[in-house]
């Protein structure tokens, strides 16, 4: 019987299964003992294979922790043992998906995980539960569709995103796609792009004022633009660096007005070497390209990228594809037709408004599949790949909001189409409406999820489809983002209402939370981050949107978008109105708080004990962390305001205030003094590593002596931005130090 | 042949009974007392928002178990990824697993006796796309490990698809 291997030999792109040869030679290598646990970690996240949620072999059940048994004690990385299953993230560069390859990625979801395709916000898909030694296989099957996954995790160029409508899109410049898709085939593997610090992100648009490509949380994203030289229209981009979401979220800033197109490779090239070179590389929460620039300015790493661009070997790649740019063009299977008097079958009307694009080319159009929390089945996704054979043809994309769209349906064909999406249910209406719920990986799988992003976004999806024929227009436009942790994969910044993943005590038990994000901005390429205004028990976080969005509707004015609105009734208002909604009944009264969404188990975030005297420690410690939470409010206010000094400055205080509740647990009468607080601070839980998150390790506190040791010369909305955003994680994070100290005190 | 991947699928006698959202507490309920034997049970998840998706699964180490809606009739899927030995072994481990979980779920105190799975009929999918592709040849390779396990008076009929879907076979006539 021929192995996979050797059945695809022929199919396979040379470099790919070269490649694919040598992780599968690092598998061996790793088993026999010979490959470090850690460097065979870093090659695995190269090749897209994650760790997923209990691959330390430990599990809570909702009564105790169980250790979970495999054959063997080899791991694949620290803490995380061979045999347990692991994700496996697959590029699909800027979504671009064909019927064969759709086959393909049934197939081995079916075969290898667990028989469900996932797609993320970044067009990537995901399998989950795959055991390390199919990855190899799956690989090369990929690659025998020109599908890879190398550089998929770790510090490399992530896949290379760009506006699923691009090429039909009717405000686009220029279609984006050849260049898409050159930039991620010529930095794939480059040389200069395999000694980053941290992960690189690429996003391509077709337009400033969409949000299709999310140009501005991106370490670089380029927007068509054209200008007229000597008569001729030339093509190039305007180019935005440093942006991103994590924890802290940056704004890109503007690198270049016009990008000529054949300066785009060569440019991207210089930016690799730049950021590999300067890049931070120890401390990881500090090592991404907005810190660089933040650190640098953007005109000191402008110039250095101009000056790394003169040192390059001029390569034939830069300029050899854009031959054919503009002759680029999706190739339609069938003529254009318009929709007439045909009949329409029942819910296609709501269908149509929602989910139909139509093309800048007439008679065609997009039609958007929604997919529930991005998820569909191998058997969908082979069904969906003959009707993308019968009305669209290759041109199939997958989206950041977590859908899949078929493009140049000729129109005629979309009550056929329709008809065939119910058959195989996939047409529910509400593509790019507040039922589309975004949301990342959460605790259903995510090794550093907090809360229920997936069960919470599910609860919210029943509930406003139930009701979206009410809903009222300016509403039905929102978006909702949803992360597990404030690590942001969720894109929780940039929405309407977002929300990311907390745990916090209540007496000896967690209760899971999301913090409250208002205010982000989907248009305009993400053109402007959420604040956090406040923490509210999970399950609460339905009345939250209840009450916002009723707000919203009764008062706002006319035409007044949700962000302007927002501004004007105030942070301080807006909490006031949900501030009821953050108490917490007794265990005894409502258990029902004390277990997350979609999770019947008591919510835990570890192994935690009982003990009285920690009870009373936490109490006391609350009493200041509430101080300290008010003092971030403040400074949110302050920020809104636009008086950035006294932002910082509240920020800052209240980040003390925080440090300072845990040196009060261990010694209760230690002054408020900002020195002495940061010196205990520092020698109690930063150099004893008590306090260092699992995962995120010790850089919240690196926020705190940052600040302490150099204040602000000039205040910018930025900083101050980012200060308050710092000091709202820094709090959060001493919540979950006070939870370490009360189980250290129990033990 | 060493087919190590393929599936068991018991039907519901009552399709109407089979409300996927219960076997979320059922199947952590198992993990908590690692309830079926030889199987290192990890984690559940709820896919009932996916239409002919795996519903609730059941995710264990030497296989999964879900409450699947596909193939027409919503039933208890078990789809074996690790091996026990030959095909044969492995198979004869997977029915027993199969049969203890029916035997588990029709026991549920919470579920009132309201679920019963049926032991005359079953379906067999290969899961495994090189091994025992959508083919006759494979339908005969696999053929006599399926009488042995499921007995001479066991009626194997190819349930009949595309290429591309798996190789399934209905295994009826039997009693368990």
């Amino acid at each position: 019987m021929p192995t996979w291997e050797e059945k695809l030999a022929d199919r396979m792109d040379p470099q790919l299964a070269a490649e694919i040869d040598k992780f599968e030679t690092e598998i061996t290598l790793r088993k026999q003992g010979k490959l470090d646990e850690k460097v065979f970690a870093e090659t695995r996240l190269r090749r897209g294979c994650y760790g997923q949620r209990y691959d330390n072999g430990h599990r809570h059940d909702g009564i105790r922790t169980q250790e979970l048994h495999y054959n063997s004690d080899l791991t694949k990385g620290p803490e995380t043992l061979w045999d347990a299953p692991g994700m496996q993230r697959i590029k699909i560069p800027f979504g671009g998906l064909n019927p064969d390859q759709m086959d393909v990625l049934a197939d081995l979801a079916e075969e290898y995980a667990d028989g469900v395709l996932h797609v993320t916000t970044r067009q990537d898909i995901q399998y989950h539960f795959v055991h390390i030694e199919d990855t190899p296989t799956i690989m090369r099957r990929l690659a025998a569709v020109g599908i890879t996954t190398r550089e998929a995790c770790g510090n490399s160029i992530r896949n290379v995103t760009a506006c699923p409508l691009a090429g039909v899109c009717n405000t686009e410049t220029f279609d984006v796609i050849p260049y898409a898709k050159t930039t991620a085939m010529f930095m794939l593997g480059h040389p200069d792009a395999q000694n980053f610090g941290r992960k690189f992100k690429i996003a391509f648009s077709g337009c400033r004022q969409e949000a299709c490509a999310l140009v501005n949380m991106h370490d670089l994203g380029a927007i068509a633009a054209t200008r007229v030289e000597n008569g001729k229209v030339r093509r190039g981009f305007e180019v935005y660096v440093g942006g991103g979401l994590g924890a802290v979220p940056h704004n890109a800033k503007l690198f270049e007005e016009f990008l000529p197109e054949e300066e785009l490779l060569p440019t991207t090239q210089a930016i690799s070497r730049v950021f590999a070179r300067l890049g931070e590389k120890k401390q990881r929460d500090r090592a991404r390209l907005k810190f660089l620039i933040a650190k640098l300015g953007i005109e000191e790493f402008k110039k250095l990228v101009l000056e790394e661009r003169k040192t390059l070997q001029p390569d034939p790649r830069w300029t050899e594809y854009l031959e054919g740019v503009q002759q680029y063009a999706d190739k339609p299977l069938k003529p254009p037709t318009f929709l007439n008097g045909q009949k329409r079958p029942e819910g296609f009307d709501a269908w149509y408004a929602t989910n139909v694009y139509r093309q800048k080319q007439a008679g065609y159009v997009v039609a958007s599949i929604t997919l529930p929390l991005g998820d569909l089945s191998s058997w969908q996704m082979r069904e969906l790949a003959k009707l993308a054979r019968r009305f669209s043809g290759d041109s199939v994309r997958t989206t950041v909001e977590q859908n899949i769209v078929l493009r140049w349906v000729s129109e005629t064909d979309l009550p056929d189409l329709y008809r065939e999406l119910t058959r195989i249910g996939l047409s529910a209406p509400g593509a790019g409406t507040i039922v589309d719920v975004t949301a990342c990986p959460g605790t259903d799988t995510c090794k550093l999820g907090i809360s229920s992003s997936r069960g919470l976004a599910g609860e919210l999806r029943t509930r406003l489809a139930a009701k979206s024929f009410m809903l009222d227009e300016a509403v039905k436009n929102l978006r909702i983002k949803i992360s597990g942790c404030f690590n942001s994969c969720g894109q929780h910044h940039i929405a309407d209402l977002g929300f990311y993943g907390m745990s916090i005590n209540v007496g000896n038990r967690k209760v899971p939370h999301f913090q409250v994000v208002l205010g982000g901005k989907w248009q305009d390429n993400a053109g402007a981050y959420g604040l956090p205004l406040v923490r509210v028990p999970s399950k609460r976080i339905p009345e939250v949107i209840d009450r916002v969005t009723d707000r919203y509707v009764r008062e706002r004015t006319a035409n007044e978008s949700f962000q302007d609105f927002l501004k004007r009734v105030g942070k301080k208002d807006l909490r006031a109105m949900l501030e009821d909604l953050t108490q917490i009944p007794p265990y005894e009264v409502d258990p029902s708080f004390y277990s997350d969404w979609g999770d019947p188990r008591e919510y835990t975030i570890g192994d935690m004990g009982v003990g009285e005297c920690a009870g009373e420690v936490i109490s006391v410690a609350q009493f200041a962390l509430a101080a300290a939470d008010g003092l971030v409010f403040q400074a949110q206010l302050h920020l809104e305001a636009g008086d950035f000094p006294s932002a910082d400055q509240n920020a800052y205080r209240a980040m003390l205030q925080a440090a300072l509740s845990l040196v009060r647990a261990q010694w209760p009468e230690a002054p408020d003094e900002a020195d002495s607080t940061i010196q205990e601070f520092r020698q109690r839980f930063f150099e004893t590593n008590i306090w260092g998150d699992r995962y995120a390790g010790n850089k919240f506190a690196q926020y705190l002596f940052i600040r302490h040791a150099s204040p602000p010369s000039n205040h910018s909305d930025d900083h101050a931005h980012r200060v308050v955003e710092e000091a709202q994680l820094f709090v959060d994070a001493v919540y979950r130090g006070h939870e370490i100290l009360a189980e250290r005190g129990a033990r | 042949m060493e087919l190590s991947r393929f599936g068991l699928k018991l039907f519901v006698t009552d399709p109407a009974a089979m409300q996927g959202k219960n076997f979320v507490p059922i199947f952590h309920s198992w993990i908590q007392k690692q309830a079926v034997e030889k199987h290192q049970l990890i984690d559940v998840h709820d896919y009932s928002h996916i239409y002919h998706g795996p519903g609730i699964l059941l995710v264990g180490h030497e296989g999964n178990f879900s409450t699947e809606m596909g193939e027409g009739l919503p039933g208890l899927v078990y789809f074996r990824k690790q091996p026990a030995g030959s095909f044969e072994e492995t198979l004869r481990a997977s029915l027993k697993a199969v049969l203890q979980a029916a035997a588990l779920i029709e026991a549920e105190p919470g579920l009132e006796g309201r679920i019963r799975l049926r032991r005359d009929e079953f379906l067999f999918i290969s899961n495994d796309r090189l091994l025992a592709p959508n083919n006759v040849e494979s339908f005969e390779v696999i053929k006599p490990a399926l009488v042995k396990v499921f007995g001479a008076n066991a009626t194997l009929t190819a349930v009949k698809m595309a290429t591309r879907d798996r190789l399934t076979i209905r295994i009826s006539g039997v009693a368990f």
